[in-house]
């Protein structure tokens, strides 16, 4: 069995230990972390995420507990060993980048080399061909504030890997970038250790990484509470048959990764016992109805999809089932288009098409989605109910009252339940159509 | 350093530089005075020569033979007397006394005699029986004005010596000398009433038997003090000018530590403003020196980047300083030359700057941009990299 690279047993760091503002930071943890895998140490911030990962940089001496890097404690070395250490076992990328301003980008990269004494054309040529394989290669000359954060990131990525690190530490890399920087970021990380074999250790608190680690350790307060093993990838540390198994909260724990385990066991039960379909099911269905919303696939695709056993990547559902399905949904998005007219209207007042023929249309679809029969007074209430709502004069609730009033007070005089299930599908299509982005 | 803050460290530089350039013109000027005092009386067998002169006591005279005898002497090369008679000069019809010394061509070197104008008498002029050298006072005696003195050379004026008789009383013998002797140089013997002229010329009129003083030539500096030391238990009294030499310079040296103290307080002022850039430095920089840490950097690798950037920056101040007192130095100079040259005085060079003393000035101010390095480093390595890398 191999042994881990990294070995924490009962390692606690107190701040200011014995003054008035003790803080303990990290409290009997134990971890070990294998060579080659990809760790994200996830939590809220102050729960020792980032203690945790500088002290296995060598940079935070334990207080208490022992803490092994390759069977060694670094913090035992003397001082220029404890560099060394620093400089070909561990590379380290930060939140804030933390490049050094007045130096060029090719010399940001080489400096790490440069406390090794390495000369000048091999510290360029090594530091110009990591910044031409991360993407940044033209920018070498540029000082880094002329760089943008995605850039400068991927620079000090190349710095991390100038001295050929084992480890590879990374301090929320991507916080302080946007969506496509973040996404270039983490797929060079991600290729740091599928491609070269590196070990990984990344603190994070974005839930959208965690599929990237093999494992992940939650962090609260100064414990780790949870360890959650990636079922995607293939695990690296030895797995004990009957000591950890892989069971539906790993999955939700990545679907939910705020939830403590007591809340994702509930989850797990009521998702039982109110849904015929599992999480896994749910989640692609949920994919496919996003991808039919957005007009990215028809309606045959949908049903193909649906009815798709699911070790082919569908749901496995049946043919029925699918048909239904794809038509409700299809009235619904059609419907849920007067909505969208209706409010749009609201704004500008078109001639041609009035809001009250608008609002007709709609009753009409619910009086044949609902099969019922109207009295003229009861039909122009609806009308105006419909309209009330769509404008936001009337809330949910209160539609809903009025729905189940008599006709003399302005209602449809619908039985309670008949009031509900319509409140509750005409919230869905306005749900669908009502516009919610943000403007000016 | 010199990126990120280009005009503090230049400031920091010229700081330096002010305060060093402040060394540089003090020691300089204690430099130059001293070199001209020197350049006036210093000639290379002067200094190697000892004045000898009878005490009075002791019935020790110096007479021809004590002469012989002082040249018998291992590490004597040579002795030259000078002989004094009381004289009468005349020049157009006004007749003061005088001194007549009479002296043979070594005896003004050894005695160090130089001609304020015209020209000293030289080894060849031994045989010479036409010419004398006066004193300035005694052109005062005759009403020159000091800027017609130049004009008096070529002049001439008649002696008549005054010699005691030598039987046992006071009176005095006049011999007069029944010519007229040309002036051919005016020495820079001050207060003094001298007329010089050649031994053998002045042995044709009176016969000498005794001599004033005789200037011993001793052949090299680490005899000089034995032979004076001889001498005087033989019961001489020995001026030696070396010693007045050394007494001047202890005095100049004195003027130059005064100066070097005005400079060294304006250096030591500039020093604590460099120490001061140093350690707000350290405080900008602390998040780099954080990074460089975590990145591998050691202790000792910071510290050696902070010191010597310091001592560059000490370095440069001390250049610039150089450059700074040179160019004012010589600046001064040509102009007090300029100002003496409209006056009619003697050019001079007031500042001196001799290139070890600027070497050691470089180097100095190298160390003390070191030391004023060295703690702000030794602050920076200990520095802990994950407090300094939070530190904005």
């Amino acid at each position: 069995m191999a042994k881990p690279l990294i070995v924490a047993r009962d390692l606690s760091i107190i701040y200011n230990k014995g003054k008035s503002n003790e803080f303990k930071a990290l409290q009997n943890v134990n971890t070990d972390i294998y060579e080659g895998e990809y760790i994200i140490l996830f939590g809220p911030s102050g729960c020792g995420k980032s203690t945790l990962m500088y002290s296995i940089q060598g940079s935070l001496p334990p207080g208490e507990g022992t803490l092994l890097i390759r069977g060694d404690d670094v913090y035992s070395y003397p001082p220029s060993e404890r560099v060394y250490f620093q400089r070909y076992v561990m590379g380290i990328i930060f939140q804030s980048f933390n490049l050094i301003p007045s130096l060029s980008v090719l010399d940001n990269v080489a400096l790490p080399m440069i406390f090794c004494n390495t000369d000048k054309t091999t510290r360029n040529r090594r530091a110009q061909s990591l910044l031409d394989r991360f993407g940044v290669g033209h920018v070498s000359h540029k000082i880094p504030a002329m760089l943008s954060g995605g850039q400068q990131q991927r620079v000090s990525v190349a710095r991390s890997m100038v001295n050929d690190p084992k480890i590879l530490l990374a301090d929320e890399p991507t916080g302080n970038l946007d969506s496509v920087s973040t996404q270039q970021v983490m797929d060079k990380i991600d290729e740091i250790n599928t491609f070269d074999r590196r070990t990984i250790i990344m603190v994070s608190h974005n839930a959208a990484h965690l599929s990237y680690a093999h494992r992940v350790y939650y962090l609260k307060d100064g414990f780790i509470v949870r360890e959650v093993v990636n079922p995607q990838r293939k695990q690296i540390k030895p797995v004990r048959e009957g000591e950890t198994i892989v069971t539906e909260l790993e999955q939700l724990a990545r679907l939910f990764p705020y939830d403590s385990v007591e809340t994702l066991r509930v989850k797990s039960m009521v998702n039982f016992l109110t849904q015929d379909y599992t999480f896994e099911q749910l989640s692609r269905i949920e994919r496919a109805i996003g991808l039919f919303i957005q007009g990215r696939i028809d309606r045959d695709n949908f049903i193909k999809g649906l009815v798709l056993p699911a070790e082919r990547g569908g749901v496995g559902v049946s043919e029925q089932e699918a048909r239904a399905m794809a038509t409700t949904t299809q009235k619904m998005i059609d419907r849920s288009t007067d909505i969208k007219r209706f409010r749009a209207r609201k704004e500008n007042d078109n001639i041609f098409f009035s809001q009250h023929k608008l609002a007709e249309r709609m009753r009409d679809h619910l009086v044949q989605e609902f099969r019922i029969k109207l009295t003229k007074e009861q039909d122009e209430h609806l009308v105006e109910m419909i309209a009330d709502r769509v404008t936001g004069v009337v809330t949910e609730s209160e539609m809903n009252e009025r729905l189940a009033k008599g006709v003399r007070a302005g209602g449809l005089a619908l039985s309670e339940k008949e009031a509900d299930t319509m409140t509750r599908y005409f919230e869905k299509i306005i749900a669908q159509g009502v516009d919610v982005s943000y403007k000016n | 350093m010199f990126i990120t803050n280009p005009l503090r460290t230049w400031l920091t530089i010229l700081g330096m530089g002010v305060g060093t350039g402040a060394v540089v013109v003090l020691v300089g000027l204690g430099f130059g005075l001293q070199q001209i005092i020197l350049e006036q009386i210093v000639f290379g067998e002067t200094l190697l020569s000892l004045g000898v002169s009878s005490t009075g006591a002791q019935g020790l005279r110096l007479t021809p033979e004590t002469v012989v005898g002082f040249e018998a002497k291992e590490p004597v090369l040579d002795a030259a007397p000078l002989v004094r008679f009381p004289a009468l000069v005349t020049y157009k019809g006004l007749t003061g006394n005088v001194f007549v010394q009479g002296v043979e061509p070594p005896y003004l070197r050894y005695a160090g005699v130089t001609a304020e104008a015209g020209t000293v008498f030289t080894d060849d002029d031994a045989g010479d029986t036409s010419s004398i050298m006066l004193s300035p006072a005694v052109l005062k005696l005759f009403g020159i004005a000091d800027e017609d003195v130049p004009n008096f050379i070529g002049q001439k004026v008649s002696l008549r010596l005054l010699v005691p008789a030598n039987d046992g009383t006071d009176n005095v013998n006049e011999i007069p000398i029944d010519k007229e002797y040309t002036v051919r140089g005016i020495t820079k013997e001050q207060g003094v009433l001298n007329v010089m002229m050649m031994l053998p010329e002045l042995r044709n009129y009176v016969a000498i038997t005794e001599y004033e003083r005789i200037q011993v030539r001793v052949d090299s500096n680490e005899n000089l003090p034995l032979v004076e030391k001889e001498l005087i238990e033989e019961g001489y009294r020995v001026t030696a000018l070396s010693k007045t030499v050394e007494q001047a310079s202890k005095i100049f040296q004195g003027i130059q530590i005064v100066l070097a103290t005005f400079g060294g307080i304006a250096l030591i002022v500039s020093a604590i403003g460099m120490f001061n850039t140093m350690t707000v430095t350290l405080l900008e920089r602390t998040k780099e020196i954080g990074i460089m840490r975590t990145i591998g950097a050691s202790p000792n690798d910071v510290k050696y980047l902070f010191v010597s950037e310091s001592i560059v920056v000490g370095f440069l101040g001390g250049v610039s300083g150089i450059v700074m007192g040179l160019a004012i130095g010589i600046t001064v100079n040509l102009f007090l030359n300029f100002i003496a040259g409209q006056f009619g005085g003697q050019a001079v060079k007031l500042f001196s700057f001799p290139l070890d003393f600027l070497a050691f000035i470089a180097i100095f101010s190298a160390a003390v941009g070191y030391l004023t390095g060295v703690f702000p480093a030794r602050r920076a390595s200990k520095l802990n990299p994950l407090d300094a890398i939070r530190y904005e």
